[in-house]
């Protein structure tokens, strides 16, 4: 094969991931949690559209109520109903988790692609310091840094971006890695083409849905930290709600009115599942060496 | 080199595979019989369906794959047709297998000893003590010097002519009737080669044994074998002893193989005699003939119906429609 | 060996004293300052010279390198300072409720461990499509479900449904073992559910790694039963990879118990934590960070030596033929 043929399949190569993508919403459970994410993500952005009532609703008279036809997750303690309360929660969630996921995947993957490029010992440090936060608890690591930085929404969101660099970051410097001793980089270089487009047309395609299907994955972890966070009362500050502060407040009241507290972490179970699933899938599809 | 009683009916045997909703045959219908102290040749590319033969007598087929059809005989009993448990009883006391990979064929966390003192163990009830002493005593006969001591090495502290030295002791350690050696020195430099076949001779001698060799190396295969087989696509196509096989050979196939061994007195502005096109995927049989296709020899009737096996007088056996003509030409 | 021993520990060691300046650092970053917290309010209604007294008092009105170098200091000495706010010193607070936090701790690995480890076995050995499906779901689930709502579900069922079990609060197994166990046990189980899901995962990709080497197929040629193959060839090469799993299980236990004891109003130094947060107490929280970093420095040291310890292919370097 010439050297021009290897870099153009180099290029083609991304059009036979997206084939790959799509083959793998074939498989029952990818193609489930492929729904499931987009329900969730339909239901947040379609909040005030599809919310029972509005958000500021009170209804004193039926306090901490539970589970009926008008109110099917019950009521708050303020009389606000929790199918709502849910719904513009989960904007608030999978808002911060998108954002953090945003930031974790370009700052990791800069973090990841630097350390490719750079072999020597700059990269060893790179990789070194990945590697040090990547064993500890995650949430350890995020109270010390909501403890540093406080619990604004702004913080929490670059302390959620930070905390899940480091494992984009490796994924990152390996996935470039593999591109840049492939035969179709070597090819590219050598018939010359100029570094800006071996970046743009091949090195970028090619990494890329490895690092999306991880991303994936790194939103499902946003979502569950930000609720863990929220939960301790550590993460999101009222007035502002989200699924963790639900639950929050509704396990003051866990004797009395359970459902409260159930349905916003049941939502939380089946969002970080269903994003799980789907982004497990997807790199197992895209990566075959994976099991 | 003469051969005793039969120790290993094979009848018909197929595997099979199921392949994106239906079922693919990688062995279509295998058939021989090997005597003690005889040694059998399977010859064959990757893909032939030498080594899923191979498994399939021990019944270590990897799953999903499984025994579609056939016997296998051995004294009676049809192998395909036992449980599991008795399977087992089976593997290591009356058919062993040693493989071809000899760097990863031991674990890695025991001593070689123990693994062999595990392997006599199974098939009978001796003590320790005497397990470890006939472990160190089969270690010597395989050639590895000092067994005493390295009797508790680690697998990684030796070569790998030495691993299969101890795959051979292991397998050899619980007296069974029949050896499958499948490639057992591909992973070896010639020397080592040499020293392992050797040791694989003084063994069926003195044990009686039966040994099937498995190999895409036909002048491995002559040297060693009384009896060579052919396969291609899932088939034996051609059987025969090494001397008349490589003289005329019968089967295209066969004569193919012979005609693409370079010879050092080749011309060598020639090129080399290859076969042209590719052996057949299991799940795209040509019909008819499976090697009509890249058949010198080929006419019509190659192209509709599937030759059997023809024996010839002189007990020769191949799968083609031509063999008769072949065979008279060859005399 | 020796030499690799007291690399590794030299390491560790560095990397303490490390994480000890990050830490430090880190939490001396923040605008807010525990003495605003601590005289309860905003700086406007605090009084100037009481703000510069307890300042001085509290040591923080010098310089960052001095503030750290008495710290560490006092660490060295096993002095780990004062608390910001309730005035007993730091080690007397850990001390207090350490107990309780290592019972949770041991009691969640006991049941986790006895949840995973059969189960993945039995998949093994079994090799059923349907176990291994459900396997796979409770993997799959058992790591998507926070620590909290595991804990919310078992409170429901037995706390409040079944009123079987006490869902707060704390009692030492040396006072009183009957009623230890039953305030440990619905948090235990909270938290060894949050473990055995990656317990399991790790193990079962260990051993279908190891269930597909040659070995395996060597063992199996010798007339081996299935569940001697696992159990003498594929477990015992499977767990060696495996041990990085002890690492993942401490540094869950460390995370899941602040969680927990949180869910289950037990004090422990989890709860301690979350309230250091709270209170912007500096003195306890970065030594409950240190601690903690410490734990898990010395556990991946531990680890590192244990391999080499278990697997012969590091053990006997200096014997080969």
């Amino acid at each position: 094969m010439t050297a021009t043929a290897l870099s153009a399949e180099g290029i083609t190569r991304r059009g036979r991931r997206g084939e790959t993508v799509l083959r793998v919403l074939r498989r029952p459970t990818a193609a489930l949690a492929a729904i499931v994410v987009f329900l969730i993500l339909a239901g947040a952005i379609a909040a005030p559209l599809i919310a029972p009532y509005p958000p500021s609703q009170f209804d004193y008279t039926h306090l901490f109520a539970s589970p009926s036809w008008a109110h099917p997750f019950g009521t708050d303690e303020l009389g606000r109903d929790l199918v709502t309360r849910v719904l513009y929660g989960g904007r608030t969630s999978l808002e911060m988790a998108a954002l953090a996921t945003l930031i974790a995947m370009v700052f990791g993957s800069i973090w990841g692609f630097a350390a490719a490029f750079k072999k020597g010992w700059i990269g060893e440090v790179l990789m070194r310091i990945a590697d040090l936060t990547l064993g500890m608890p995650v949430i350890l690591l995020g109270l010390v840094l909501v403890a540093a930085f406080g619990s604004s929404i702004f913080s929490l969101v670059v302390i959620l971006g930070i905390l899940f660099s480091p494992a984009t970051a490796r994924l990152a410097r390996s996935a470039l890695l593999s591109e840049l001793e492939s035969d179709y980089y070597l090819a590219a270089t050598s018939v010359g083409a100029s570094p800006w487009r071996i970046v743009f047309e091949q090195l970028l395609p090619n990494t890329m849905p490895v690092l999306l299907a991880r991303g994936s994955i790194v939103a499902a972890d946003a979502i569950f930290i930000e609720a863990s966070l929220s939960f301790l009362g550590l993460g999101v500050q009222p007035p502002k709600a989200s699924w963790g502060t639900l639950l929050h407040v509704g396990y003051a009241d866990l004797y009395s009115s359970y459902w409260y507290p159930l349905f916003p972490g049941l939502i939380i179970v089946i969002a970080v599942l269903a994003l799980n699933t789907l982004g497990d899938n997807l790199q197992r599809a895209l990566d075959p060496s994976r099991r | 080199m003469h051969p005793g009683e039969p120790v290993l009916d094979v009848r018909d045997l197929a595997v099979e595979f199921p392949y994106h909703g239906s079922t693919v045959r990688p062995v279509r219908g295998a058939s021989f019989t090997v005597a003690s102290r005889q040694r059998l040749g399977l010859v064959g590319e990757s893909g032939s369906g030498k080594s899923l033969t191979a498994l399939s007598l021990m019944r270590l087929l990897p799953p999903p794959g499984r025994i579609a059809e056939g016997r296998v005989l051995m004294g009676g009993v049809d192998l395909a047709q036992l449980s599991e448990r008795q399977m087992a009883r089976v593997r290591g006391g009356r058919i062993a297998l040693v493989g071809q990979d000899p760097m990863s064929s031991l674990n890695p966390v025991h001593s070689i000893g123990r693994q062999i003192v595990e392997a006599i163990r199974i098939h009978e009830d001796v003590s320790q003590r005497v397990a470890r002493a006939r472990a160190i005593d089969l270690l010597g006969q395989v050639g590895l010097p000092n067994p005493g001591r390295r009797f508790d090495s680690y697998p990684h502290q030796f070569s790998g002519g030495m691993r299969q030295r101890v795959m051979i002791a292991m397998a050899i350690s619980a007296g069974p009737e029949v050896l499958i050696a499948d490639e057992p020195t591909t992973a070896l430099d010639v020397t080592t080669q040499a020293r392992i076949m050797d040791l694989l001779s003084s063994l069926v001698e003195e044990r009686e044994m039966a040994v099937i060799l498995i190999t895409h190396d036909l002048g491995l295969a002559a040297s060693f074998c009384d009896d060579i087989q052919v396969m291609y696509a899932g088939r034996v196509v051609e059987r025969s002893r090494p001397g008349p096989l490589f003289a005329q050979p019968i089967h295209p196939y066969t004569e193919a193989l012979l005609d693409a061994i370079c010879r050092l007195d080749y011309d060598v502005s020639k090129p080399i005699a290859a076969i042209p096109g590719q052996p057949p995927l299991p799940q795209l049989l040509p019909a008819g003939c499976p090697f009509h296709t890249r058949c010198p020899h080929a006419f019509d009737r190659c192209s509709i119906e599937e030759p059997s096996a023809h024996v010839l007088p002189s007990g020769r056996m191949a799968e083609c429609h031509l063999a008769d003509e072949r065979a008279t030409a060859a005399a | 060996m020796a030499i690799y021993v007291l690399r590794r520990v030299v390491t560790s060691i560095g990397l303490l004293f490390l994480s000890s300046v990050l830490i430090f650092v880190v939490l001396r970053l923040i605008p807010g300052d525990p003495t605003i917290t601590k005289l309860g309010g905003g700086m406007t209604a605090v009084d100037p010279r009481a703000f510069q007294a307890l300042r001085h008092q509290l040591g923080l009105d010098r310089s960052l390198t001095h503030q750290y170098v008495h710290w560490i200091g006092g660490v060295l000495r096993g002095d780990f300072g004062q608390s910001y706010f309730s005035q007993f010193p730091v080690t007397t607070l850990i001390k207090e409720r350490a107990g309780s936090t290592l019972e949770l701790a041991a009691a969640a690995l006991f049941i986790g461990l006895l949840l995973s480890v059969p189960a993945a076995t039995i998949g093994a050995i079994w090799r059923n499509r349907y176990f291994d499906a459900v396997l796979s779901g409770f993997t799959a689930v058992g790591m998507s479900t926070p620590a909290f709502v595991n804990g919310l579900v078992l409170i429901v069922i037995f706390g409040v449904k079944l009123k079987l079990l006490p869902t707060q609060g704390y009692v030492s197994f040396q006072n009183h073992p009957l009623e230890s166990l039953k305030t440990v046990i619905l948090p235990a189980v909270t938290l060894a559910i949050a473990i055995a899901a990656p317990i399991m995962l790790i193990l079962r990709s260990s051993l279908a790694d190891v269930a597909s080497a040659p070995y395996i197929r060597t063992a199996q040629g010798k007339g081996l039963l299935r569940y001697q193959v696992v159990l003498r060839h594929v477990l015992p090469n499977a767990t060696i990879p495996a041990l990085t799993m002890i690492g993942v299980i401490i540094g869950s236990l460390l995370g899941g118990s602040v969680i927990v004891e949180y869910v289950f109003a037990r004090p422990g130094l989890g709860s301690l934590m979350v309230d250091a947060i709270y209170q912007r107490d500096y003195a306890v929280l970065q030594t409950l960070v240190l601690l903690a970093a410490g734990v898990f420095i010395i556990s991946s040291l531990l680890i590192d030596l244990l391999y080499g310890v278990l697997d012969p292919r590091l053990r006997v370097r200096g014997q080969e033929a």
